[in-house]
């Protein structure tokens, strides 16, 4: 369900960055297999990494941030997907062609002007996703558009980069990542904020995501395309929500970020009528000396310490309602959490959950001298951690009483909200990659001619090739369209049977459980090559592809050992005669439910009423 | 550079590097930042860092032109100057002797590049954990890379160390380039007499000026070895393995540069590694020193060297010229970096490349020739074969374990001490821990 806001009164104004990993053999900046993901690992690393000062002098905001969590990362190491250039021991290699001209071909379709020389530059991460502790990246097209719905949407860049090694394990002493995601070619498409309805961001992504597709260089499956979305409102702020894996309730996460910023824009006059204040926190490990609430005791048998601070005025605020499954509360303790502590209670939560006695309630209130207005948070964790967590907590607080803080945050398919990650980052993050040399777009270009991919023509195309219009529009839209092109290139068949097959058949098999993933591209030519030479029927077609998934044998074996064979001519004549029934009706009735995977019905038909005749 | 006709036009629209510009172009506008022109590449591109942080480079067409939007306003961000740092925990004091290479680079805005840092100011801002350790005075002797070091840099380490040791320190930490480390650990180790401490040589392999870089943990952990240990001993101390878990202090006169670009480069070749430091300052000393002798006498650099010695390579068909040629240009000595146990080609088909007159003149006319093994592990041993017998016989000296590039710079030390007879006498045996008695079956680390 969607909410019923009006977007333009509310000055709606949403980009859209979308992430899309290209099918290459090899990785961006070395010769590790890329988009192999069923390697052997062979080794694990620890690393530590920390921020230092970027081109400008200044460490950027966001780097600062992650690097005070002053976190170990591991490092998963495998045979053919990773090497030394992954793990920041080798200079990168010289960038991978077939990536550079696979992301001209989509600045071409995507009406980008290409720069003469393209500069790889160095994007400072230090979540430990990249060992190196920066992603390399590089501007390859810019000012192009794409049109949805007859309204231009402009493209104002494009980037082709690394991506990101995959998070594995995120534990309080460490986080592991693998590295044979890490440096696969990623491109960046990312939109002009001209977008007016989160309607129309879904709709957007999905012709972009088409448009990618279409151009062939796209890897399938899941993961490979991601989306981020900017958005903003009137006296909101930016936020980019990330990790959208499916678009089906794009908009309604998007509403939802809405309906949390509106929300905060009221926190913050209702706090001003108050008089909110945040005030320091002190140690309060006194009251909880003989406490049976769990969190706290065990926290203090480790030689934890219990602290404590007052926010007047916000009691009740913290626990208000802002979107759905999350309150201010939420917020103030996802900014503590960056510092590795668990959570935080505050006053606005049932006591009765944690153990807290009315008494320990009771004293709390007394120590920090609250008022009926105020509320408390309370952090129970080693010293450090629990000052440097409630140090963000309070920071939080701090920033509900002046407005919608800039940040990152995640998106959460399942509760239909978004989660604060981190703050918006600066543009200190980028310098130069100095360890490879400017790229001329001529060299790229030489013996290669990006094809501009015109959809309109796909369209016409499918709908001349495909009877069925219905099926001809979900064609262009299915991942399975390059599979689609490859069949009819490739074997002289119907495109309308192909398509029905490939749309229609799959979807029935897998509402009974086959596992239809599991066939691949070669099987599926194997199996329609089969039919185009009359050795099966089509009915023997689904009947194969549900025994492909479970069968260890190819499709040759799988029609001679279940008799799939067609039975047609001369050997379908004498089987229709050895049948000695009068009845026309009865006897075709009566072959078609014996034979129904081996004869073509209408071949069947004929022959009975030409014998009849 | 930009081409002659780019700087005409940017001078007529008195455009800078720095500035902020407009370009207009084949009916597009584009704006950012001028950027300097790398060296390389097409120098009628012009290169601007745009709003989003990134660079891109453009042809300006005919009829396309720029124009000044913004002056370029000078920002320079600047570092607190740190003389030294002072820590208030403990008394340990040691000294920092600043020499260069990647450990103290940075990137270079104007040219793309890699360039030494001419303070070390920087990189002691950004590992704030080094005044947990000691309180360390800081002084820059030089700043270059350690391909361009040579025996007068030396010269000028070992004296900035014994005068650090003379001023109280209980140990010195000299930073680095890794190319030549070992050359210069192993000049150190016989050059310096009556150290009292540690003398800890330590680098990166990648640069400080990223979030990754080997530098902060190596300069922790060769800070550790400096303060909280009595090894009296020259070393290298760098990452052990892939992972920034714990650092090797490697014997200076038997580390080597193993690896182009991993971490855990330097290995320790034909002794043990001298001890261990974790990240956590946990020290584990794994192998008693006790070839240098506590003295009171003053540190002492003797830094004499002779530079005229040279060391070179035998393979097949290697031509002994090389030894005729160094001969005539007046040098002392040679290391022959030699085959498996010590060999150079003598018993040739085609005597052109047999180097036994060779190196029997080079002996005869003043020169000494020592034999090394390109085998690296290993002790070399003239004795086995009939060739190595016959190199012996000539006046080549066999300089048992140790390291070819450590004869290098021990024949020079020695030759710049002793005349020739004494030279030969001293080369195969140990002064600084750079030949071992006996073999090692395994050296586990």
């Amino acid at each position: 369900m969607t909410k019923d806001f009006d977007y333009e009164k509310l000055g709606f104004k949403c980009g859209l960055e979308i992430h899309q990993r290209l099918s290459t053999k090899h990785k961006l900046f070395c010769k590790c297999l890329a988009n192999y993901f069923n390697d052997i690992q062979i080794k694990r690393i620890e690393r530590r990494q920390r921020a230092v000062a970027g081109e400008l002098g200044k460490i950027d905001k966001a780097t600062s941030f992650e690097s005070k969590k002053n976190r170990v990362f591991n490092y998963q190491i495998f045979e053919k997907s990773s090497c030394l250039v992954d793990i920041d021991e080798e200079p990168p290699h010289i960038p991978n062609i077939e990536a550079l001209r696979s992301s001209l071909s989509i600045c071409t379709s995507f009406n980008c002007e290409i720069p003469d020389e393209i500069q790889v530059m160095r994007k400072g991460v230090v979540d430990g996703s990249d060992p190196s502790a920066f992603q390399r990246t590089m501007l390859v097209g810019y000012d192009g558009k794409i049109v949805v719905e007859n309204k231009d949407i402009p493209i104002s860049t494009i980037f082709l980069e690394e991506e990101s090694s995959g998070i594995v394990k995120n534990t309080e002493e460490y986080v592991e990542y693998s590295l044979d995601r890490l440096g696969i070619p990623l491109i960046e498409i990312d939109t002009d904020p001209v977008i007016k309805t989160p309607q129309e961001a879904k709709r957007v992504s999905m012709e972009i995501g088409l448009l990618l597709r279409l151009t062939n260089t796209a890897q399938r499956g899941i993961g490979s395309i991601r989306q981020d979305v900017n958005i903003s409102i009137k006296n909101g702020s930016r936020v980019e929500i990330k990790g959208f894996q499916e678009l089906d309730s794009m908009d309604q996460i998007i509403d939802s970020e809405i309906e949390r910023q509106l929300n905060l824009i009221s926190v913050i006059s209702e706090l001003k009528e108050r008089n909110a204040k945040v005030e320091t926190a002190i140690n309060i490990t006194d009251i909880f000396k003989h406490t049976k609430a769990t969190l706290i005791e065990n926290q203090l048998k480790q030689n934890g310490v219990v602290i404590g601070a007052k926010l007047s005025g916000f009691r009740g605020i913290i626990g208000k309602n802002l979107t759905n499954d999350l309150r201010l509360g939420t917020e103030l303790s996802d900014y503590a959490k960056s510092s590795g502590i668990k959570g935080i209670i505050h006053s606005d939560e049932d006591m009765d959950k944690y153990g807290i006695t009315k008494k320990e309630l009771e004293e709390i209130n007394k120590k920090l001298e609250l008022g009926e207005n105020d509320a408390f948070v309370i952090i129970a964790e080693k010293k450090d951690k629990a000052v440097y967590g409630m140090e963000l907590a309070l920071e939080r607080a701090r920033m509900a009483m002046v407005g919608v803080p800039s940040e990152t945050r995640g998106a959460d398919s399942k509760k239909l909200n978004t989660r604060f990650l981190r703050p918006m980052s600066g543009k200190s993050r980028m310098y130069p990659e100095t360890d490879i040399l400017p790229i001329e777009k001529y060299q790229v270009l030489k013996e290669f001619k990006p094809e501009k991919i015109d959809v309109e023509k796909i369209k016409n195309t499918l709908k001349d090739e495909i009877k069925n219009p219905q099926l001809a529009e979900q064609m262009l839209w299915s991942k399975d369209l390059q599979l689609y092109r490859k069949i009819i290139n490739f074997v002289d068949i119907s495109p309308t049977i192909v398509s029905s097959i490939l749309l229609e058949k799959t979807k029935e098999l897998r509402r009974a459980g086959v596992d239809v993933e599991k066939i691949n591209e070669d099987t599926y030519l194997e199996i329609f090559k089969e039919y185009a030479n009359g050795s099966i029927v089509k009915t023997a077609i689904g009947e194969i592809m549900s025994l492909v998934p479970k069968s260890p044998d190819d499709v040759h074996n799988i029609i001679k050992q279940r008799s799939l064979s067609r039975i047609k001519g001369k050997d379908l004549e004498k089987l229709v005669k050895s049948f000695n029934i009068d009845d026309k009706t009865k006897l075709l009735k009566e072959i078609m439910s014996k034979y129904r995977m081996n004869i073509e019905g209408d071949e069947l038909n004929y022959l009975i009423n030409k014998k009849g005749s | 550079m930009y081409s002659d006709k780019l700087e005409t036009l940017f001078k007529k629209n008195k455009i800078e590097i720095g500035d902020k510009i407009k370009i207009n172009n084949k009916g597009k506008l584009l704006e950012g930042i001028l950027m300097p022109r790398p060296e390389l590449g097409d120098n009628n591109i012009i290169v601007i860092k745009l709003n989003n942080g990134y660079n891109i480079g453009i042809t300006l067409d005919e009829k396309g032109t720029v124009e000044k939007l913004v002056e370029h306003t000078k920002e320079e961000f600047s570092f607190p100057k740190i003389k030294s740092v002072e820590n208030l925990k403990n008394n340990n004091r040691i000294s920092l002797l600043y020499t260069g290479g990647t450990i103290g680079s940075k990137i270079d805005y104007v040219t793309g590049g890699v360039y030494m840092l001419t303070k070390p100011e920087e990189l002691l801002h950004e590992v704030p954990e080094l005044k947990e350790i000691a309180s360390i005075d800081v002084k820059n002797l030089m700043s270059i890379a350690s391909e361009d070091v040579s025996y007068f840099d030396w010269q000028k380490m070992a004296e900035g160390t014994a005068e650090a040791f003379n001023s109280g320190a209980k140990g010195v930490v000299i930073t680095h380039g890794t190319d030549t480390m070992h050359y210069t650990s192993a000049a150190l180790s016989f050059m310096l007499k009556d150290i009292k401490g540690p003398v800890v040589l330590t680098g990166a392999q990648r640069s400080s000026d990223r979030g990754s870089s080997d530098a902060f943990m190596n300069l922790i952990c060769a800070s550790n070895i400096a303060a909280n240990t009595d090894i009296r001993h020259v070393g290298i101390c760098m990452h052990a393995t892939h992972s920034d878990d714990y650092c090797n202090f490697i014997k200076g006169t038997k580390a080597r540069k193993m690896h182009t670009s991993s971490r855990d480069a330097f290995k320790s070749i034909n002794a043990r590694i001298l001890a261990k430091v974790y990240q956590n300052g946990k020290i584990e000393v794994l192998e008693k020193i006790d070839e240098i002798e506590k003295t009171k006498n003053k540190t002492v650099a003797n830094t004499k060297f002779e530079p005229k010695v040279g060391l070179v390579i035998s393979y097949p068909d290697s031509d002994p010229g090389i030894l005729e040629y160094y001969n005539k240009k007046g040098f002392k000595g040679v290391i022959i970096e030699g085959t498996g146990l010590g060999h150079t080609p003598v018993s040739t088909s085609h005597k052109e490349y047999n180097w036994l007159s060779s190196i029997k003149d080079a002996t005869s006319s003043g020169m000494v020739i020592g034999i090394t093994s390109q085998c690296i592990n290993g002790r070399v041993n003239g004795n086995v074969y009939r060739n190595g017998r016959l190199m012996q016989e000539m006046g080549a000296v066999y300089c048992e374990d140790m390291l070819p590039e450590v004869a290098y710079v021990k024949l020079g030390f020695l030759l710049g001490n002793y005349n020739k007879k004494e030279t030969e006498r001293l080369l195969p045996i140990n002064i600084a821990g750079e030949i071992t008695k006996k073999t090692d079956v395994e050296i586990d680390e």
